[in-house]
C-alpha cells in the first residue's frame, strides 16, 4: 500500500492534533501547505512561534497579552472600581466589540462544572477575590448563560458579597431579532422577570 | 422508526462548534446518548429543551452508534435547580451517580420516576432526604438493596446494636468485628434507612431526621456507594467545596 513520505506523514500527524481536525481534515490541510509557497509557509510557522514565545497572560486580569500588564488593565482612561467578569479570552473581545464597556476584566479561565471535577479552585478566583478593593465599586458576572456559567456567577456572587462590593449580573433576554413565538419558555420567563420600564 | 420518549437531561457535553451529546435518562429506553445538531445555537430550538435536570419528551432517530435528537419539548424545566447553587450541587451528584451506576439502553421500571421524584423533592428544598432516599433507592432498584433485617454474615434477625458493612449490610455485633471498616449504626440512623427503602416516595417529605442521623447515614451511604462504583464521582468536591461556604446537608 502506498504511504505518504515521512515528512508529510509526519505534518499530518501534528495537525491531527489539532482540536476539530481528523484524518481527513489533517491531509487536506497538509496538502494545502505543500502546495503553498516557502515563504507563505516559513510567514505561517513565523507566526505560531512568535504567538507561543510573547503570547502570555496579563498578571492583574489574565487575558492574553505581549506585555504585561495588557493594554485594558494599563490604559488609565479604563474605570478600574468596574471589573467584569468573563470565562474566556474571547469573551474579552466580545465585550470589547460592543464599545460600551469602559471598565476592566477579570479572566476566569473556564467556569465551575461539577460533572467534570472542575470546581472554583481550578479558576482565577482567588485572584479576583483578592483584585477586590476599595476602589472598587461594582463586579459584573458576564459569565456564560448557561447552566456551568450560572453556577460559577451563583458562587461568586456568594464569595463576594461579603466582601462589601456591589455584585450584578448580565441580564438575560431574547435575541435581538427573533420572534416572541419561538423563543423558548425558560428565555421568555427571564425576559420577563427583568423587563424594564420604558 | 423513531423512539418518541420522555427522559431527563443527565449530562450535556459540546460536540463541535455548535452540537450537544447528551445524556438522558428516559422512561422506557433507559440511559441513552444522542447528538442534538446545532443545540448551542442561540436560535435553536434543541438550545433549551438540552440543558441539564430538564424534563422533556424528546423524538429520537436511533443509530448503530449515536442517536440522533431531532425534537424536544419541554415539560419541566428544572429552572429552580439551576438558579440555587445548593440545589444545584445536588443534582448534580444525583445525576452523575445514576449516569455512574446505569449502563446504556438497560431501562430498569422503577428508576426514572425515582430520579424525577428526587429532583422534585429537591426543587422543595429537601434536597439533604431526597439524595439520601434516592441513593438507597437506586442501589435496590439496580440490584444492590443493602441487608438491613438480617445479619449479612450470620443471618440472625438483628436487634440492638448494629454496624453497617459497605459489602452490603447491617451486622450483629458478633460478626461486625469479621468486616474490617464496618461502622457502628446508631439505631435512629437504621429506622431511617428502612423508611427512606419501604415509604412511598411521596410520604417521605413528612420525614424530618436528626442532623445527626442525616450525617451518619450520608457517610455510611458514602462508603457503600465507593465501593459500588468503578471511580470517584467528580460533583462531590463541589458539594464538598459548598459545605465549606455554609453548614449545608
Amino acid at each position: 500500500m502506498a504511504r505518504y513520505p515521512k515528512a508529510m506523514a509526519r505534518l499530518i500527524e501534528e495537525l491531527v492534533r489539532l482540536p476539530g481536525v481528523g484524518p481527513k481534515t489533517a491531509q487536506r490541510l497538509a496538502f494545502f501547505l505543500i502546495n503553498q509557497t516557502s515563504a507563505e509557509v516559513q510567514s505561517l510557522t513565523e507566526s505560531i512561534v512568535q504567538a507561543k514565545e510573547r503570547i502570555t497572560y496579563c498578571s492583574r486580569c489574565f487575558h492574553l497579552t505581549e506585555d504585561d500588564p495588557c493594554a485594558i488593565c494599563s490604559d488609565s482612561k479604563r474605570n478600574k472600581a468596574f471589573i467584569c467578569v468573563v470565562e474566556e479570552p474571547r469573551d474579552v473581545i466580545a465585550m470589547e466589540r460592543t464599545k460600551s464597556f469602559d471598565g476592566v476584566y477579570h479572566v476566569l479561565h473556564g467556569s465551575i462544572s461539577p460533572l467534570e471535577g472542575i470546581g472554583p479552585n481550578d479558576l482565577k478566583v482567588k485572584e479576583l477575590v483578592a483584585r477586590i478593593g476599595p476602589e472598587v465599586g461594582e463586579v459584573v458576572l458576564a459569565t456564560d448563560p448557561n447552566v456551568e456559567g450560572e453556577a460559577t456567577a451563583m458562587y461568586l456572587a456568594r464569595i463576594l458579597k461579603p466582601i462589601g462590593v456591589k455584585v450584578t449580573r448580565m441580564a438575560h433576554g431574547m435575541p435581538v431579532g427573533s420572534d416572541l413565538e419561538y423563543v423558548d419558555e425558560v428565555t421568555l420567563s427571564k425576559a420577563l422577570e427583568g423587563r424594564r420600564e420604558l | 422508526m423513531t423512539w418518541k420518549t420522555e427522559g431527563i437531561v443527565l449530562r450535556v457535553r459540546n460536540l463541535g462548534e455548535a452540537d450537544r451529546i447528551v445524556t438522558l435518562y428516559t422512561r422506557d429506553k433507559g440511559k441513552l446518548n444522542a447528538v442534538a445538531r446545532g443545540a448551542r445555537r442561540i436560535r435553536n430550538r434543541l438550545l433549551s429543551p438540552t440543558q441539564v435536570f430538564t424534563h422533556g419528551r424528546y423524538l429520537i432517530f436511533p443509530n448503530k452508534g449515536l442517536h440522533s435528537l431531532s425534537q424536544a419539548e419541554i415539560i419541566h424545566s428544572g429552572q429552580v435547580l439551576r438558579d440555587d447553587l445548593h440545589k444545584f450541587a445536588y443534582a448534580s451528584y444525583v445525576t452523575e451517580l445514576l449516569d455512574a451506576s446505569t449502563a446504556e439502553e438497560d431501562p430498569v421500571e422503577k428508576v426514572f420516576p425515582l430520579l424525577a421524584g428526587t429532583l422534585s423533592l429537591g426543587e422543595q428544598g429537601r434536597f439533604g432526604l431526597a439524595v439520601r432516599a434516592f441513593e438507597i433507592r437506586l442501589m435496590r432498584d439496580l440490584g444492590y438493596e443493602p441487608e438491613l433485617y438480617h445479619c449479612l454474615s450470620c443471618r440472625h434477625p438483628l436487634e440492638g446494636q448494629v454496624s453497617f458493612t459497605e459489602q452490603g449490610g447491617a451486622l450483629c455485633p458478633e460478626c461486625a468485628g469479621q468486616f474490617p471498616g464496618s461502622m457502628p449504626l446508631t439505631n435512629g440512623t437504621w429506622e431511617l434507612m428502612k423508611r427512606l427503602l419501604e415509604w412511598e416516595f411521596s410520604r417521605l417529605t413528612v420525614l424530618h431526621p436528626a442532623a445527626k442521623n442525616e450525617a451518619e447515614l450520608r457517610d455510611v451511604m458514602r462508603h457503600y456507594l465507593d465501593y459500588r462504583l468503578e471511580y470517584p464521582l467528580k460533583s462531590l468536591d463541589f458539594l464538598e467545596t459548598l459545605r465549606g461556604l455554609t453548614p449545608v446537608d
